[in-house]
């Protein structure tokens, strides 16, 4: 049972992250790649963190809540990373397709 | 423990007279006797036991595995010295109360006295050659101190720092002579050495040995060509000539000499080498002293005469000659002491030292006139004084040897030439300064010095008068002992007297008497002579000579380090290739035994991205975030490996390495152009290629190598051992802070010290901040952006729990208090990116160099806590206690010695860090680090 069930989560968080890489490579600009490694993995990394959880905690004694901890430090972080870079994008005044919104909404280096 | 508290009486001494800068001359002198006087005592209470014929040995096992051990004895030989090196210190002390001018620092000459002491009482009483080399060249330091004594004088400068040069030089070499020695003989312990003639004398290295030895020797005790040190040391004040060059300085070569007469004499070599030495010492000094102007510079070039005719008398081929130089030690000490005070004196009251002015004291101060003649007459050897006897003996010595073979006879001859010059200047002396007319232009109206000044000369030169007239009386205890340790437990019979009857000997005085005194009267020719001949200025000749070197040198220097880092790293990686590569060719078969394990997908992408990080790295050097971007890269993969092959501590400690080093080159890079501009040849370019190729080659070589073999390691004992010895089961830790625990304290050392160096280049360094980056973008306007800011000080208290955690756990389980350091580190330092160095000094006010040193104190103290329960230094103590509610947990003091790691390098990695983040921001501010 259990295995299944770390199955299971291992195989949404490999395919968050799978999605999530191809989007780093496939997407047309900056600022749509970014949302590949920042959504789509965090998300993955959650998942396989949680099967790793699952894992240690019906493997060895007692509950492992050290995965907590690691989704907890990744979910506070990845939002600011994307965000920094995001900010140095628009200060670099990277080119962006037609498609890609909101560009228009930004205020000149804030 | 009487031994070891001579010389440690008189250390004391030394800094007991230090301290005496605000106390009256008086005061000051009185505290500075003290503990001579108290060594003498001592020294005194030891002699009956030593005159028995015993030997007294003391002996603290220092570094016991290396056979290293600090060891004394006193034996006759190093009991007269001893004697002799505190006896007329105490009458130096006493007289420099009186000599010295109110401006000048008596507790300093006192200490560098004392000091000059001790080093002389330890070279004559170790019983170990390493330890009597370490007080030797102790002396050589004290000594230029002690000329330098006035360091506003040029010529005190000049003549200290050529006493040092040759007396150092020379030190040199009888170290090289006495590791050669103890080689031979397999051990540094003198007792050994002394009773292993057979074995120093039939080694092939025994002549190589001897020279070397000799040198140090001869440099110490002035021996021509070696002598034109010491007449440029006349600079020192005269307190200090008196004894450097009467009993102490110049005698501890003389001393090397009979300490080593019984292992190293009595070979074709010695007899040659010593005897030729000595006499053209002896000649040289003595006709040279007959044209000297400067009372002083009289005095020095006697001194290296009669130093010249006591190693004569050492390169002879007899029992007695040793025993007759010996004495003459002993005699020469106590007139030369004397005269050089007499010297002073004269100095002192009359404001000059030159000859040509000084005429007719004696009407001034017939009272020193009296007591310097007596002491002049000694050193010429006139009759019943103690001069005439040694020199009589040494006269008889000359005609018993057969050196030169049918030239022999020339001996003597020359010894009678050298005695009559010796009675010619002893004359000058006497009739040029007392007599001889009336003073010409003296700086000073003379009269006769304060009554104590005289103290110590009269006792000088009662000695002369009652050792001249009752040797046996005085000395024969003492000779005797003396002779019996110099010539290895045999000493033949001798009966030092006054009178033998009509003899050769006593006719070779009469003719050097008689001969000397005509000399003297028809000087005018002799000088007339000597003008004419081309003079030779010895500190011109040395001061050419040692810019010559000194220039070669610089040239040398410059020729091989430029400058240039990548020319030193050429270099090296060139020495690194040769000498690794080379055995390389000598081995057989690269493979081993061993059988490789087979490549799986996760190795072998791991090596891949390893590889392409590297190789990017290289490729886009010129583009640098870039390529640093690409080193993070093999960084990172490195820790992966770490964790791969189960070294969970290294990969911690990498990892965050790699993240501090990260930040901390971008900081740097900061201030550097974003591009290197294309600086290498062609040519060059493959150069380097081949050499870091062929580095390459060599160190995967190396590793393919080492991985097929079998190894042996100590890695076994500590497996075995954790645990049960240092009380954790995380292996690596318990190396760190217990096995290797001294290890770990001189790296934070290392680590604090290197954080300190990097802190002092940066403060205050005028760097100028770039107005754009590299594509002329300005700078953003929001520094500090708000969302990382309060995102990262929400993070603060979690990082600093995690590496609290990763600390505790340390002992056990992979963690430990260097990687909970860094992980600290890197806490704060993203503190410092969030928002600046001004926010975080103006809230975290902490001096982080306080923090060092109170992380490395721990660490020591820590170690130095296990002496109090008797343990080795740095011993572990552990023990588990049961705690309610939590459970049975270990305390350790490898925790607390952890805790100094801990805080150590949290204080070094962010003083790093805020130092160069200071000079990002603010560079004109104060940087409160």
């Amino acid at each position: 049972m259990t295995e299944w069930i770390i199955s299971i989560l291992l195989l949404i968080g490999g395919s968050f992250v799978l999605v999530g890489s191809i989007g780093l490579v496939k997407m047309p600009d900056f600022f749509m790649r970014l949302h590949g490694p920042t959504k789509a993995t965090t998300l993955g990394m959650a998942s396989l963190l949680t099967a790793a959880m699952v894992f240690f905690s019906t493997t060895q004694a007692g509950v492992s809540v050290k995965e907590i901890l690691i989704s907890l430090f990744l979910l506070l972080t990845a939002p600011i990373s994307g965000y920094m870079m995001i900010k140095a994008a628009i200060h670099h005044k990277l080119e962006s397709i037609e498609r890609t919104k909101g560009i228009d909404n930004i205020e000149d280096d804030v | 423990m009487t031994l070891l508290w001579i010389p440690l009486l008189s250390l004391l001494g030394s800094i007991i007279s230090s301290t005496t800068g605000k106390l009256t001359r008086n005061q000051s002198t009185g505290l500075t006797l003290l503990m001579p006087v108290i060594a003498l005592l001592m020294t005194i209470s030891l002699a009956p036991a030593v005159f028995s014929g015993e030997v007294i040995r003391e002996t603290i096992s220092w570094i016991p595995l290396l056979g290293i051990n600090i060891a004394f004895r006193l034996d006759g030989l190093a009991l007269l010295f001893v004697f002799m090196i505190l006896g007329i210190g105490i009458l130096v002390i006493f007289y420099a109360r009186y000599y010295l001018s109110s401006n000048d620092s008596m507790p300093k000459l006192y200490a560098y006295l004392m000091l000059f002491m001790t080093a002389m009482l330890g070279i004559v009483m170790s019983n170990n050659i390493i330890q009597l080399w370490f007080f030797w060249e102790l002396t050589s330091i004290s000594s230029f101190l002690l000329i330098s004594y006035w360091w506003h004088k040029p010529d005190a400068r000049k003549g200290a720092i050529m006493a040092l040069t040759v007396t150092g030089g020379g030190g040199l070499a009888l170290l090289a002579g006495l590791l050669l020695l103890g080689n031979i003989v397999g051990s540094y312990d003198l007792d050994v050495i002394l009773a292993s003639k057979e074995i120093i004398q039939g080694h092939a290295w025994y002549e190589i040995t001897l020279i070397l030895v000799l040198l140090g020797a001869f440099t110490k005790s002035a021996q021509f060509p070696f002598h034109f040190w010491l007449p440029h040391a006349m600079a020192a004040p005269t307190p200090v000539s008196a004894y450097l060059h009467s009993a102490t300085m110049v005698k501890a070569g003389i001393f090397l000499l009979a300490r080593f007469y019984p292992a190293l004499a009595g070979t074709d070599i010695w007899f040659i080498l010593v005897s030729l030495t000595g006499l053209s010492t002896l000649l040289f000094g003595a006709y040279v002293a007959l044209f000297k102007h400067d009372l002083k510079g009289l005095l020095a070039y006697s001194t290296i005469s009669h130093l010249g005719l006591i190693t004569l008398l050492f390169g002879l081929d007899t029992k007695l000659a040793a025993v007759a130089a010996i004495f003459h030690i002993i005699n020469h000490a106590i007139f030369k002491a004397s005269l050089f005070m007499a010297t002073g004196i004269i100095d002192h009251e009359t404001g000059t030292r030159d000859m040509r002015k000084l005429n007719g004291m004696w009407r001034f101060m017939p009272y020193t006139a009296t007591l310097a003649m007596v002491a002049a007459a000694a050193m010429a050897g006139v009759p019943l004084l103690n001069g005439f006897l040694s020199k009589e003996m040494f006269f008889a010595e000359t005609l018993h040897q057969q050196l030169l073979g049918s030239m022999s006879w020339l001996i003597p001859v020359l010894a009678t030439i050298a005695g009559a010059l010796a009675v010619a200047y002893s004359a000058r002396f006497i009739h040029d300064v007392f007599f001889n007319g009336d003073p010409i232009d003296l700086p000073k109206q003379p009269s006769e010095p304060p009554r104590y000044m005289r103290v110590p000369i009269e006792i000088l030169v009662a000695l002369c008068l009652v050792v001249g007239i009752f040797p046996n009386f005085i000395v024969d205890d003492v000779l005797k002992a003396a002779s019996f340790a110099v010539l290895g437990g045999y000493v033949p019979e001798f009966e030092v007297a006054l009178w033998h009857g009509f003899n050769l000997p006593l006719l070779m005085s009469a003719i050097a008497v008689i001969g000397g005194l005509l000399l003297y009267t028809q000087r005018r020719y002799l000088f007339q002579f000597q003008a004419s001949l081309p003079s030779l200025n010895a500190k011109k000749t040395f001061d050419e000579s040692i810019y010559r070197i000194t220039k070669w040198c610089q040239r040398k220097i410059s020729d091989s380090e430029n400058g240039s880092l990548q020319r030193y790293l050429m270099l090296m990686f060139v020495f690194v290739l040769l000498f690794a590569g080379w055995p390389l060719f000598e081995m057989n078969q690269l493979g081993g035994q061993k059988q490789l394990t087979p490549i799986d997908v996760h190795n072998a992408m791991g090596a891949a991205l390893l590889m392409v990080g590297t190789i990017s790295t290289v490729i886009w050097y010129r583009a640098r975030v870039v390529s640093l971007l690409m080193l993070s890269v093999v960084g990172l993969m490195v820790s992966v490996v770490f964790t791969r092959f189960s070294a969970p501590d290294l990969a911690l400690t990498q990892l965050t390495v790699e993240v501090v080093t990260i930040i901390l080159l971008m900081l740097a890079l900061f201030f550097l152009p974003q591009h290197s501009p294309k600086e290498s040849s062609s040519v060059r370019v493959v150069r380097d290629i081949a050499i870091s190729a062929g580095l390459g080659i060599v160190v995967a070589s190396i590793c393919y190598a080492l991985i097929t073999r079998p190894l042996e390691s100590i890695s076994a004992f500590f497996l075995a051992n954790a645990k049960t010895g240092g009380g954790g089961t995380n292996v690596v830790n318990v190396i760190l802070v217990d096995f290797r625990g001294f290890d770990t304290l001189g790296e934070i050392c290392v680590l604090g010290i290197a954080a300190l160096g990097i802190y002092k280049l940066l403060v205050n360094l005028p760097l100028v901040i770039p107005a754009s980056d590299s594509e002329g973008r300005p700078w953003a306007k929001e520094r500090y952006p708000i969302l990382l800011a309060s995102i990262s000080q929400s993070l603060l208290p979690l990082a600093l729990m995690v590496s609290f955690y990763i600390f505790l756990r340390g002992h056990n389980l992979p963690g430990g208090g260097f990687i909970a350091g860094l992980v600290t580190a890197v806490a704060f330092i993203l503190q410092y990116i969030a928002h600046g160095s001004s926010w975080i000094v103006a809230r975290l006010t902490i001096n982080y160099r306080k923090i060092i040193a109170s992380g490395i104190a721990i660490a020591l103290f820590t170690g130095v806590g296990s002496w109090f329960f008797g343990r080795p230094f740095m011993t572990t103590w552990f023990e588990y206690f049961d705690i309610p509610f939590i459970g049975e947990i270990e305390l350790a003091s490898a925790l607390v010695f952890d805790v100094g790691v801990y805080i150590t390098v949290v204080g070094a990695t962010l003083m790093i860090l805020a130092s160069l983040g200071q000079l990002a921001n603010e560079p004109k501010e104060e940087v409160n680090t």
